[in-house]
């Protein structure tokens, strides 16, 4: 099993509070998530075991929904918002910035696991723009430097 | 009207609405689109089913309603009171072009190179409702699976299913019947957006039994067949309607056959409501394969010299002839005997029927060659069981199902389909009660699993626990409890590993019901104790009064079983049935009847010296290979008719081939007892001939004549299915002795031999397609079982009974749940029956891990 007994206990849990099993395929992809930072179709079968759901069925649902993960992440998501304000104020040239600095393209991993690079739409802090996501948190105002510094500070795990 | 609710409503309650200025009243819940249909206005539709739930997916089938701003989509829309809908106003038609424009708008249009030309929803509705040209100049999004890609971005997802995502148009059809009619899932849709794919489930494939049918709903060619694609096109070919050859309910089909090639090139559905709901299992859809096969025997032989060589029809006839005949002049007719498939039509039975007891004035014949001990008198309780009246389409109106002693996904595929549809569409509740698990048993609401052999067993402890609950009439619960209150409810629950509450529980949901199902399917019918079984039936049925608010019956197995019934083939016909041939005949043998059993035990005794099969493979499915092979091999002249070479043909001295279903003319009687007509699809293949002309032709070698012309065989049989073949169940409550079981010393695991989901028989081994799903035997165990030998899945396993062994792969089964062993009879590269000793009641086996 790759989900913790912690994980398949709070999955039964949510399970039993649904009146269909089916109901319960989104928060248990979302408590492995939780776990994991990803989930993938080892993931799904686990599942399925677990709150008796054809394992199509959870595929399914979490091919649907793009906020899960399908691989592995690094251990610091870096978010970078590039809609239409953060566009405008340079999210281009953050994302260029971070491709150089980290060696890695969009959508990728450094291999020391660290970071994963992605864009992503809109994140609601528009007039802080441009901005980052890097896990749950908001950076926000950014300038090359602060950008530099930041990722200086992830790498000293600070 | 929407299946879905034609059931709730009432005459009463309906609705009056105006469809292109024609008022139509409907049941309440109708959908507009059905409603329409019923006046004959045809909307185009792309995602609609007549046995799915509606899902709005496509929005071909606009409408305009009045007071509604915007269209509708008319199969998700229900028809009410006082609604003005028009299906054909100008922004209707604007509708249908915006929605085929947008539909195309990824399409490849590569309609030259794609399969489904010709007989393609999308090309057809283009053609009638699109615009000829597009507004989206950019570049189409294309799926592509660089490994795995084949030519023109195809993708095999199963056995036989290949997928082309560029194609597909997001109906959902495949995805919705796989799971809402056959309960399975391995094919889905992921992602979103344009980026929708169908696909199958990630690390499987799309290969459960009724797979072919996503191919034939899909309204264009993402989903094509291998059985069937880049052959000819559709246009070139013509259509003929039969039945399903392999099943007992009669499944309608449509054959897809070219003259010049005389050649067969598919099986397409031809829906009937009260048998099949247009659904093929794959074994209907692939089966047909069978007849173009290039290994079915093409001439005649005779055996020269210990060996079998081709000869003509004159020449073998001429041998049968000398034979028969001298078996016939010498010993007398009483010493030939005969086995007939109950898969062959009404006149090939019926004339080997009048062959043997005209001709050779002998009553030795049967139509049950894989049933050990059948029962040697007329009225058996079984034989009464089984001809108990029985609806399909009864099924889903039925709020409470029991299938017992059944495994329906390997025995009758429509039944387990119409079962799933009660539960989905009218909330019928199914009980499923079974010696092992069975895949039925997820829709069910209770599964209750027995130890095998002790069927009669958990009916006693249901009819005691309602007598003791008084659930049921009480004079009737006195008679029945004197009968069978040796054992308390408490030690039956023991006896048969099931518990008195869901005893209770079955009880309480037959005596409740308002109408009832009870299936009851070949795990019965194979025991040795049927009679027994079906005595227990019996006093249920009296009890409850099943049948007065519902039915049960032991559902009959193959293509013309029942026909073979009501035509007295076996050798102790119905009584009525008797006088009547007596009637027509003028004569009827009074010589001892003998069934399959007796038959090969005279054999052995070489009493019974000439024997001809036809169709029938004993040497394969009887169940107990050694009986039958000491009895065959003894026997001085043995001619088998067949269209392949089998285990039986082998040791004949005359073999000749047979035709298929597809080649002739032939009623077929049904589970229900409905006579159906499969129509001649192409010329006989070869030298083949039907059983009734061989029968013809073997009679008249003898001098004699078995009938003057077709119209007297006719007139005959139409005689014989006049006559009401239900029998009458006994007045009276019956004793059931109870024996203690046998024990099973050093063979610890119950064994069941029965069809793999994808075979029925041993003729479906021919067909390429199926054998792409199964192609060789496997032991199905349960992960428990698996893990305590310590095998995986695949691993070999020896598999040991008292009398035979064999070494085949062991496959995990993601159903059961008990120790017992499932093993294939369909193929001939493992002789499965060699571990069967007809003598027990259950057979058991030695499971061990094969060391490399
Ligand atoms: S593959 Fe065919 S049936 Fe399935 S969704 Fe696509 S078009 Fe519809
Ligand atoms: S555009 Fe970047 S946060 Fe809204
Ligand atoms: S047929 Fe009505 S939306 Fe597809």
């Amino acid at each position: 099993m790759i989900l913790s007994e912690k994980t398949v206990k709070k999955i039964r849990e949510k399970a039993s509070k649904y009146p269909k099993r089916k109901g319960a395929i989104l928060p248990s992809l979302t408590l492995a998530y939780k776990q994991l930072g990803y989930v993938d179709n080892e993931i799904y079968i686990e599942i399925s075991e677990v709150i008796n759901v054809p394992q199509l069925e959870i595929a399914e649902a979490a091919s649907f929904y793009t906020m899960f993960p399908k691989k592995p992440r690094g251990k610091y998501l870096l978010q970078v918002c590039n809609n239409i304000s953060c566009a405008l104020l340079g999210a281009d040239a953050m994302v260029d910035r971070l491709e150089e600095k980290l060696a890695i393209k969009r959508g990728e991993t450094t291999d020391d696991g660290l970071f994963t690079l992605i864009s992503v739409e809109c994140l609601g802090s528009c007039c802080t723009a441009p901005m980052i996501q890097i896990n749950d948190d908001f950076h926000e105002n950014l300038t090359r430097e602060k950008l530099d510094k930041l990722l200086e500070s992830l790498k000293n795990g600070k | 009207m929407s299946e879905v609710v034609k059931e709730k409503i009432t005459a009463v309650d309906t609705v009056t609405c105006t469809i292109d200025g024609q008022q139509i009243t409907v049941p309440r819940g109708t959908s507009v689109f059905d409603a329409a249909g019923q006046i004959g206005i045809v909307i185009p539709a792309f995602c609609n089913h007549a046995k799915l739930k509606p899902v709005g997916a496509c929005r071909m089938c606009y409408v305009e309603i009045e007071k509604m701003p915007k269209l509708q989509v008319s199969c998700a829309t229900m028809a009410t009171d006082g609604m003005v809908v028009s299906t054909n106003s100008q922004q209707v038609r604007e509708g249908r072009k915006a929605v085929i424009e947008f539909t195309l708008i990824n399409h490849p249009l590569d309609c030259p190179t794609c399969d489904k030309g010709g007989e393609c929803d999308l090309q057809d509705l283009t053609f009638d409702h699109g615009y000829d040209d597009s507004r989206f100049g950019f570049d189409k999004m294309r799926f592509i699976e660089e490994e795995k890609r084949d030519t023109f971005d195809d993708l095999k997802i199963g056995p036989e299913i290949v997928l082309n995502r560029n194609r597909c148009i997001l109906c959902y059809k495949c995805v919705r019947a796989n799971k809402e009619a056959f309960g399975e899932y391995d094919i889905g849709a992921f992602e979103r957006g344009d980026l929708t794919e169908i696909n199958a489930t990630p690390g499987g494939e799309v290969s459960n039994p009724f797979s072919g049918n996503l191919v034939e709903i899909c309204p264009v060619g993402a989903l094509t067949n291998s059985d069937w694609r880049y052959k000819i096109r559709v246009w070139l070919t013509k259509t003929v309607p039969s039945i399903c050859n392999f099943s007992g309910s009669g499944t309608n089909i449509t054959f897809y056959k070219e003259d010049h090639k005389n050649f067969v090139y598919r099986v397409t559905s031809r829906c009937n409501d009260a048998i099949d709901d247009g659904w093929l299992s794959d074994i209907t859809r692939y089966g047909y394969q069978i007849v173009n096969s290039e290994s079915r025997l093409k001439t005649p032989l005779i055996k020269k010299g210990g060996k079998q060589v081709k000869a003509s029809w004159d020449e073998a006839l001429a041998v049968i002839k000398k034979h028969m005949g001298q078996i016939k002049d010498q010993s007398g007719g009483v010493c030939i005997g005969g086995l007939i498939s109950p898969s062959l039509d009404n006149a090939s039975l019926y004339s080997f029927s009048k062959l043997f007891r005209t001709v050779f004035k002998s009553n030795n014949i049967d139509f049950r060659g894989d049933y050990r001990y059948l029962p040697s008198v007329t009225d058996s309780l079984f034989t009464i069981a089984a001809s108990q009246p029985f609806s399909i389409s009864d099924i889903e109106k039925s709020d409470v199902i029991i299938t017992f002693g059944t495994d329906l996904i390997r025995e009758h595929h429509n039944e387990y389909l119409k079962i799933r549809r009660a539960v989905n569409f009218y909330n019928s509740t199914v009980y499923s009660v079974n010696p092992y698990a069975v895949k039925t048993a997820d829709i069910a609401k209770s599964e209750m699993v027995y130890s095998p052999g002790t069927d009669e067993l958990v009916i006693n402890g249901i009819c005691l626990v309602a007598i003791e609950k008084k659930l049921v009439n009480s004079s009737a619960a006195a008679k029945l409890k004197s009968k069978i209150s040796k054992l308390s409810p408490g030690v039956l629950a023991k006896l048969t590993g099931l518990s008195k509450e869901q005893f209770e529980e079955l009880a309480e949901a037959i005596s409740s019901a308002k109408k009832v199902t009870f299936i009851v399917g070949e795990i019965v019918a194979r025991s040795l104790d049927r009679d027994k079984i079906c005595a227990a039936l019996s006093n249920l049925n009296k009890l409850f009064g099943v049948q007065d608010k519902g039915q049960l019956a032991v559902l009959s197995r193959y293509a013309n079983s029942k026909g073979a019934q009501k035509l007295g083939l076996s050798a102790t016909p119905y009584e009525i049935v008797k006088d009547e041939l007596k009637k027509i005949w003028g004569e009827y043998p009074d010589c001892q009847p003998r069934n399959t059993d007796a038959m090969i035990n005279l054999m052995k005794k070489e009493e019974i010296k000439g024997f001809i099969t036809v169709g029938a493979n004993p040497m394969r499915l009887y169940p107990d290979r050694s009986f039958a092979s000491e009895g065959l091999e003894h026997v001085d002249f043995l001619v088998a008719c067949d269209m392949f070479e089998t285990e039986t043909t082998e040791l004949a001295d005359v073999v000749l081939p047979l035709c298929s279903w597809a080649e002739y003319d032939g009623d077929y009687i049904n589970l229900e007892g409905k006579v159906q007509t499969g129509k001649q699809a192409i010329k006989p293949k070869y030298e083949s001939k039907a059983a009734f002309e061989i029968m013809e032709l073997i009679a008249r070698q003898l001098g004699a004549k078995l009938f003057e012309n077709e119209q007297v065989k006719n007139e005959e049989i139409e005689k014989l299915l006049k006559l009401d073949s239900v029998l009458p169940w006994p007045d009276d409550f019956l004793k059931i002795e109870y024996e203690k079981k046998s024990s099973q010393d050093g063979y610890p695991v119950p064994l069941f031999i029965c069809d793999d989901p994808h075979h029925s028989g041993h003729l479906t081994e021919k067909s390429p397609s199926l054998l792409n799903f199964s192609d060789s035997a496997y032991v199905e165990l349960s992960k428990g079982l698996a893990a305590k030998i310590g095998v995986a899945d695949g691993d070999p396993l020896r598999v040991e009974s008292p009398v035979g062994k064999i070494v085949v792969p062991a496959k995990i089964s993601p159903v059961l749940n008990s120790d017992v062993a499932i093993i294939p009879r369909n193929f001939s590269s493992t002789q499965t029956t060699s571990l069967l000793m007809r003598k027990k009641r259950v057979d058991s086996v030695k499971l061990t891990r094969v060391e490399e």
